[in-house]
C-alpha cells in the first residue's frame, strides 16, 4: 500500500478511537493495531511498543487513585494532603480502562506509522511544505537514532569497565545525547546543503500511481472518522 | 580553462586564533586525479569545504581571497547552487544520510539540483550500479554497513555527475579492496577528483598529482613522481609487512573458544576461536562484515555468545571504532579518568602518553576528530588492562600519528595482551607480532 492512505488510515483510526466510546471498538482498534505493529523487526518495535503500552498501563493503574467518579466503591484507600481520598471505584476503572486503550491505540498508531510505513515515500508525495514533511521524517528517525547512541555510549562505558545501571546511570547518558544529536543535526545540514537542499527549481523523482487498494484505504479512513462522527 | 582557480586564500574558523588556511593558490585542470596529504588539523578538510562554498557560507569565520569553481565565485554563489558541479563526499557517511531507503537517499541530490524527473531513478540506479550497490536500492538506510553506507554516499554524489569530486577520506570505513574499488569508480568519472586521504598508498596509486598541506600551508604541490621523492617517509606506499601467526609464549589472559554469534537471526560468527596470550599484540584483519568487531566484541565481554565462550583474565578494556562515544563528561580530564574510579593524576598521565597535554580542561567536543581518537585511546589506556582490543584505532588517523601510536602499543606491549582489529595492512604490519586473517564461513583457530 503506498504511504499516504497507509498514513491517513492510521490516523483515521486514531481518530476514531479518540472519539468513540465505545470501549470494544477502542480495544479492536488497540490489538489490530498491536498485531501490526508486530510486524516490524523486533529490535526497532521493542522501543515503541514499550514506551506505549507502559504508558497505558501507567494511565490505568494511576487515574482510578487521582480520580473523584462514581458510587460503587471497590477500594477505600486513606486520606492524602493535596490529592484527596484514595478510593476506587468501578466506574473509575471502566473509564481509566477505556482512556489507557485510547491511549495505546494512538500510541501504537503512531508506532505503525514510524515502524512500517515508507517515510520517505511519504515525504516524497507531500506536494506542499516539503521543508517541514522533511524535518518531521528526520525527527521520526532520531528515536532509533537516539537508541542507537544510547548503545553506543553505553558499549564505550562497558569497554573501560564501567556498567551503566538503574535510572541514575542512565541519566547521565542524557547530555551527551542531546550534545551529540545537535552535533549530527550540524554535520547533516551541511552535508544536505552540499548536495543543493534548498536550491531553487528543485524536481521530484516520479512516484508509484496509486493501486485500486490505496484509492479503497483513503475512501476507508474518510468513512471510518465519518462513521465515528456519526455513531 | 582551469576548472577550479583558488587565490591567496585565507580562512579562520569563528573564534580561532590561528587561521585553518593561510595564503593558499592552486589551480584545478578537468579532469585531473589530485591526491591531497598531510597531518590530522592541518587544514585538508578545511580546503575541501571552501572548494565547495561550505567555507565561510555555512561555518563562518574570516574569509580572504577567492576560490572559483566551475565559473561561480563561491563568495556570491551558496553551496547548494555550486552542488551539481561541485560534489562533495564527507568522512562519516552516518552524518549524512537524510533518507531511510538506499534509492531515495541517491535520488536526494538529483531532485535539489533540478534534474529532469524522467532521468532521476535511471541515474540513482545507474551510480548504485557502478559503486557496486545495486542490490542495497531498497534496503533501509540504517540497517546497512558503515562500509555499505559509504557507498551508498558516494553513489549519491557521483550520481550528480559533477566537474569536481572532493573526497574527504572516503575509504575510511572500508577494507583494502572496497577501498581501492571505491576510488577506481570515482577515478573513472572522468571529473576532477581531489581527494583527502589518511592511507597514502590507494590515492597514490591513482593521482597525477600530490598536494601537501601542513599548519594550513600546501607545501607540495607537484606531480607524483617528483613528490614521491619530497614527501616524508610516512607518506610513501609501502607494503605491509608480513606476520606469521605463531602465538606468543606468555599466559592465555583470553580465550574465545568456538563461539557463535548472530544478529537477530543474521549469523556472524560461526564457531570462531582466538587465543590471547601476554606478551603479544594480534591484528585481527578481514573484509568488511566478515564479524571482526562482533568477534572482539564477544572477546572483550561486551556480547555474549549464544554458543562456545569466552574467557579473560585480570581487566579488559575495548576501544570502540568511534571516537564519538567517548565524549561523556564535561573536561577532557574528567573523561580519561572515568576508567579509574575519576583519579585525575592517572587521567593526565594517560592523556600526556597520548600527547593531550595541555588539553585536560577543554570540553571533549571542542577537540578535533584526531584529537578526539587520541582522547578515546586515552580513555582505554588509562586503566592499564591486561586485555587491551582496540577496534580500528587508526581511522582517520595520520600516518606520523599511526606510528607513535605502534610504537606507544609496542613499548607497553609486555604489560598485556593487545588485539588491533583493523583494515589497515600496514599499520598491522608494523604493530602486530602475528595475525589473524577473518574470512567468510571458514574456522579460524588461532
Amino acid at each position: 500500500m503506498s504511504p499516504v492512505p497507509a498514513a491517513a488510515l492510521l490516523a483515521a483510526l486514531a481518530a476514531v478511537a479518540l472519539i468513540t466510546d465505545r470501549g470494544w471498538v477502542v480495544a479492536a482498534i488497540a490489538i489490530g493495531l498491536l498485531l501490526l505493529c508486530l510486524r516490524a523487526p523486533r529490535g526497532r518495535r521493542r522501543m515503541y511498543l514499550v514506551g506505549t503500552l507502559g504508558s497505558a498501563l501507567s494511565v490505568f493503574l494511576l487515574s482510578p487513585l487521582v480520580s473523584q467518579v462514581g458510587t460503587h466503591v471497590i477500594w477505600d484507600g486513606p486520606k492524602i494532603p493535596v490529592v484527596g481520598y484514595l478510593d476506587v471505584t468501578s466506574e473509575e476503572i471502566a473509564a481509566a480502562g477505556i482512556q489507557a486503550l485510547r491511549l495505546a491505540a494512538v500510541g501504537l498508531a503512531f508506532a505503525a506509522y514510524a515502524l512500517l510505513l515508507d517515510l520517505d515515500r511519504l515525504l516524497q508525495a507531500a506536494g506542499f511544505a516539503r521543508r517541514s514533511v522533511l524535518a518531521a521524517g528526520l525527527a521520526t528517525r532520531l528515536v532509533p537514532t537516539l537508541e542507537r547512541d544510547a548503545a553506543g555510549f553505553t558499549e564505550a562505558l562497558r569497554g573501560r569497565g564501567l556498567e551503566v545501571d538503574g535510572l541514575r546511570g542512565r541519566a547521565r547518558l542524557l547530555s551527551p545525547l542531546v550534545a551529540g544529536s545537535l552535533e549530527r543535526a550540524l554535520n547533516l545540514a551541511e552535508a544536505m546543503e552540499a548536495r543543493g537542499f534548498g536550491r531553487v527549481g528543485r524536481t521530484r523523482a516520479p512516484s508509484a500511481p496509486w493501486t485500486r487498494l490505496d484509492r479503497l484505504a483513503l475512501v476507508a479512513a474518510v468513512l471510518l472518522v465519518l462513521g465515528a462522527i456519526w455513531l | 580553462m582551469a576548472l577550479a582557480e583558488v587565490e591567496h586564500l585565507t580562512f579562520a574558523y569563528p573564534e580561532a586564533e590561528q587561521p585553518a588556511l593561510s595564503d593558499v593558490s592552486l589551480s584545478l585542470e578537468p579532469g585531473e586525479i589530485v591526491a591531497m596529504l598531510g597531518p590530522s588539523g592541518s587544514g585538508k578538510s578545511t580546503f575541501l569545504r571552501a572548494l565547495a562554498g561550505l567555507v565561510p557560507h555555512f561555518h563562518g569565520g574570516r574569509f580572504e581571497g577567492r576560490v572559483v569553481v566551475a565559473g561561480m565565485d563561491t563568495r556570491r554563489f551558496r553551496p547548494a547552487d555550486l552542488a551539481g558541479a561541485v560534489a562533495m563526499l564527507f568522512q562519516d557517511p552516518e552524518n549524512q544520510v537524510v533518507f531511510g531507503r538506499v534509492a531515495n537517499e541517491v535520488a536526494f541530490g538529483l531532485e535539489n539540483v533540478g534534474t529532469p524527473p524522467d532521468q532521476i531513478w535511471p541515474r540513482a540506479h545507474a551510480a548504485l550500479a557502478d559503486v557496486g550497490a545495486a542490490r542495497l536500492a531498497e534496503r533501509r538506510t540504517e540497517t546497512l554497513s558503515a562500509g555499505e553506507l559509504q557507498r551508498i554516499c558516494l553513489a549519491a554524489v557521483l550520481a550528480l555527475e559533477p566537474k569536481l569530486l572532493v573526497l574527504d577520506e572516503p575509504t575510511s570505513q572500508l577494507d583494502p579492496e572496497g577501498a581501492a574499488e571505491i576510488l577506481d569508480v570515482a577515478c573513472e568519472l572522468g571529473a576532477a577528483v581531489l581527494v583527502s586521504e589518511q592511507r597514502p598508498a590507494l590515492p597514490l596509486e591513482r593521482c597525477s598529482r600530490v598536494l601537501f598541506v601542513d599548519e594550513g600551508r600546501i607545501t607540495v604541490d607537484a606531480t607524483r613522481e617528483d613528490a614521491l621523492t619530497r614527501l616524508a617517509d610516512e607518506y610513501l606506499p609501502r607494503e605491509p609487512k608480513s606476520l606469521g601467526d605463531v602465538p606468543g609464549l606468555g599466559e592465555i589472559v583470553c580465550r574465545v573458544e568456538d563461539v557463535t554469534f548472530a544478529y537477530d537471526s543474521r549469523p556472524v560468527l560461526e564457531s570462531r576461536s582466538l587465543t590471547l596470550r601476554r606478551g603479544e599484540i594480534v591484528a585481527l584483519t578481514g573484509p568488511n562484515g566478515v564479524g571482526k568487531t562482533t568477534l572482539a566484541k564477544v572477546a572483550a565481554g561486551l556480547l555474549e555468545p549464544q554458543s562456545g565462550r569466552a574467557e579473560r583474565e585480570g581487566r579488559c578494556c575495548y576501544l570502540s571504532q568511534d571516537p564519538g562515544r567517548y565524549l561523556i563528561k564535561e573536561r577532557v580530564e574528567d573523561e580519561a579518568a572515568l576508567a579509574v574510579g575519576g583519579d585525575v593524576r592517572r587521567a593526565r598521565r594517560a592523556l600526556a602518553e597520548v600527547g593531550l597535554t595541555g588539553f585536560e580542561h577543554r570540553h571533549p567536543r571542542d577537540l578535533s576528530s584526531g584529537e578526539r581518537e587520541r582522547l578515546a585511546l586515552a580513555s582505554v589506556l588509562v586503566a592499564d588492562p591486561d586485555v587491551l582490543i582496540l577496534d580500528e584505532p587508526t581511522r582517520g588517523v595520520d600516518p606520523p600519528r599511526k606510528a607513535e601510536l605502534a610504537a606507544q602499543l609496542r613499548r607497553d606491549a609486555g604489560r598485556r595482551a593487545t588485539l588491533v582489529v583493523t583494515h589497515d595492512l600496514v599499520f598491522a604490519g608494523d604493530v602486530a607480532d602475528r595475525v589473524v586473517p577473518l574470512t567468510a564461513k571458514e574456522h579460524i583457530h588461532a
